[in-house]
């Protein structure tokens, strides 16, 4: 019995101990006697540790702040600074004995606090891609983004952007996104596709003026023009940049206003667009012509809800509104030529842009489901225009992999009076998986099948490095 | 040895184990703002939107300016568990917000508590996350859902 007795003390003198060193506040009780000048001993041991590991921070925060004036800024403004106290390390106590007198820790020299703003005043950043594509068209189809139609495969680079933001006050700022965009023969040419001058009042109301990308559905928000931020290889066509054929009028030049409307929980915002576009989009059949839609002033308006207690939701709508021609012009000599048959380039239409999405990002799931109707009605005849369009996607981040599916439709008409003629109907599935190797390079495979009106299906196989930097 | 020892031994173990598990979840996180900051009280919901650059002003019109640690600090590990994110989502999640321009920068991210407490004099609407335990005089900790760190109930670790 008096053996059980003694083994029962050591054993709890041994679960006892790490109990003091996390807590240090287990109440010894009368079992515990034997244990405790074993116990104030490793304290004492434990608090010399600690004075060390301090005395080493300090020196290593002291080289910091004599690094900040020379070079500190910069790696504050790449996101490079580490905790002193790293928790990765369990070695280091992340917290001073409570008995001990706190050490004053060196104040950082106000020359870092200066770069620290010089450096955020102006802001570069970058984007680029390159890729490489097979697609199985028997007849060339339009070859955007540097692609070669009609080859069995080749190299691209797509889109390289400059990214610039500079605060100019505290609510004033300027952003621009230069983009050198591949076109045919490895000509590149410089979009200024975005450039604006925000002023942000409150979170009620927040300005831009300037060349703005239409916030037109969820797509052209959230995936702006970077190909490294979306998770598949291309952008659904219907929201595909006009440049590139796709449908929507994606930038303009006015004053776009945003900001969230109290609401409580339901977390309500708006935006509104007034502004002036001239689209010119090629069409993406091949046939070597362009439409200039000649677009005039442009309104647009929207609503979008994020939940608080479903983080990552997002519903929305918006209802776009402008007037456009079917001004067919050749691509190479600019010259008008009016299919046989149509009103020509004197027609006006009232095109209506209606959009609803729903979106849930969060948790690793990405799963975006977009909607749009577009509407081209002749102004003063009763001839008119629908072009429904959808897209649905779904992807999941595992590790570094996202696997993702993607599925679009966009139908329009054949006729040719509609400015959409070239695209007829189109649809079909996507699939694929983006790996990323770190925080600035990602590496997307996708392969594609579309299903086209009176014409060949097309399979394809497009591979992407996309990086940031 | 008999039933009755190996029972104490038992229990004994059992309460060493909740004891240090105790002491490790009580890393209380405290949300510190600038000393001229009217604000006492914040809602978790609110204090997400801060972080997550979707609430940018203060109710006074100050523009929020985000002071964060660093990865692997206790405060980042606090933060990423507020915004449920991961380390790599959320530094995906920064890059997004710039390039829709619905930021200008990412947060600032300060290596000491020296310089956070030096960001909190020089940016009025700063905000930053402290751990508890580190908070110096002069840091104005504001309370959580009503909660101010150590008390029980305090969301924020």
């Amino acid at each position: 019995m008096r053996r059980g007795r003694v083994a029962t003390f050591v054993y709890s003198a041994l679960w006892l101990i790490p109990a003091y060193s996390l807590a240090q506040e287990t109440i010894p009780t009368e079992n515990d006697q034997l244990t405790i000048p074993q116990l104030a001993q490793q304290i004492r041991q434990l608090q010399q540790q600690d004075l060390d590991l301090r005395e080493r921070i300090r020196i290593l925060e002291a080289k910091q702040s004599q690094a900040s004036s020379s070079g500190l800024a910069s790696g504050l403004a790449s996101g490079a600074a580490s905790c002193p106290v790293a928790a990765t390390d369990p070695a280091l106590p992340p917290n001073p004995p409570p008995d001990a007198e706190p050490t004053p820790l060196p104040e950082a020299p106000p020359s870092a606090a200066r770069d620290w703003r010089d450096v955020h005043n102006v802001q570069w950043r970058g984007f680029g891609e390159v890729d490489y594509q097979v697609l199985n068209q028997r007849q060339p189809e339009l070859g955007s983004d540097g692609f070669v139609p009609g080859s069995a495969g080749n190299f691209y680079t797509g889109d390289f952007g400059l990214f610039m933001t500079a605060r100019l006050t505290n609510k004033a700022s300027v952003l621009s996104e230069i983009i050198f965009e591949e076109g045919d023969a490895q000509k590149y040419h410089v979009d200024l596709r975005r450039m604006l001058l925000k002023y942000n009042y409150n979170d009620h109301l927040k300005m831009s003026f300037g060349r703005y990308q239409t916030d037109v559905g969820y797509y052209n928000w959230a995936f702006r023009s970077a190909a490294w931020l979306q998770t598949t290889a291309d952008r659904p066509l219907v929201l595909q940049y006009a440049s590139k054929g796709g449908l929507l009028p994606t930038q303009a030049v006015g004053v776009s206003v945003t900001g969230a409307i109290p609401s409580g929980k339901l977390g309500l915002n708006y935006v509104a667009e007034y502004g002036s576009s001239d689209t010119i989009r090629p069409h993406i059949n091949g046939d070597g012509l362009l439409t200039d839609e000649n677009n005039g002033n442009q309104a647009n308006v929207g609503l979008f809800i994020q939940p608080d207690h479903l983080r990552g939701l997002q519903i929305g709508t918006s209802y776009y509104h402008d007037q456009v021609s079917n001004n067919t012009l050749n691509a190479s000599s600019s010259q008008v030529v009016p299919p046989a048959g149509s009103l020509g380039p004197s027609a006006r239409y009232g095109q209506i842009i209606v959009n609803a999405y729903a979106v849930y990002v969060a948790h690793g799931v990405e799963f975006l489901n977009e909607g749009f109707l577009i509407r081209q009605a002749l102004i003063g005849g009763s001839l008119h225009f629908d072009t429904p369009a959808f897209y649905s996607q779904f992807s999941k981040q595992l590790g570094p992999v996202r696997p993702f599916f993607r599925y679009q439709y966009v139908n329009a008409s054949s006729n040719v009076n509609s400015i959409f003629d070239d695209v007829g109907l189109r649809y079909g599935p996507s699939f694929g998986a983006r790996y990323d190797l770190n925080d600035y390079m990602a590496f997307t495979a996708q392969l594609d099948h579309t299903v086209r009106r009176g014409q060949p299906n097309l399979d394809g196989l497009q591979l992407q490095w996309a990086f940031t930097f | 040895m008999s039933v009755k020892p190996m029972t104490m031994l038992l229990l004994l173990a059992v309460f060493s184990l909740a004891s240090g598990i105790a002491a490790a979840q009580v890393e209380d996180v405290a949300v510190v703002v600038s000393s001229g900051n009217p604000a006492a009280n914040i809602s978790r919901s609110d204090l997400r939107k801060i972080f997550a650059g979707m609430k940018r002003s203060w109710p006074s019109g100050e523009p929020v300016k985000l002071v964060t640690r660093g990865s692997g600090c206790i405060e980042r590990l606090a933060l990423l568990r507020l915004l449920e994110m991961s380390e790599g989502e959320y530094k995906q999640y920064w890059t997004a917000q710039i390039y829709r321009g619905e930021v200008d920068a990412e947060p600032l991210v300060i290596p000491s508590i020296g310089m956070q407490k030096e960001a909190l004099k020089l940016f009025p609407g700063a905000i930053t996350l402290v751990n508890a335990a580190d908070v110096k005089p002069g840091m104005k900790v504001i309370k959580v859902d009503g909660f101010l760190p150590g008390t029980p109930g305090y969301p924020l670790h």
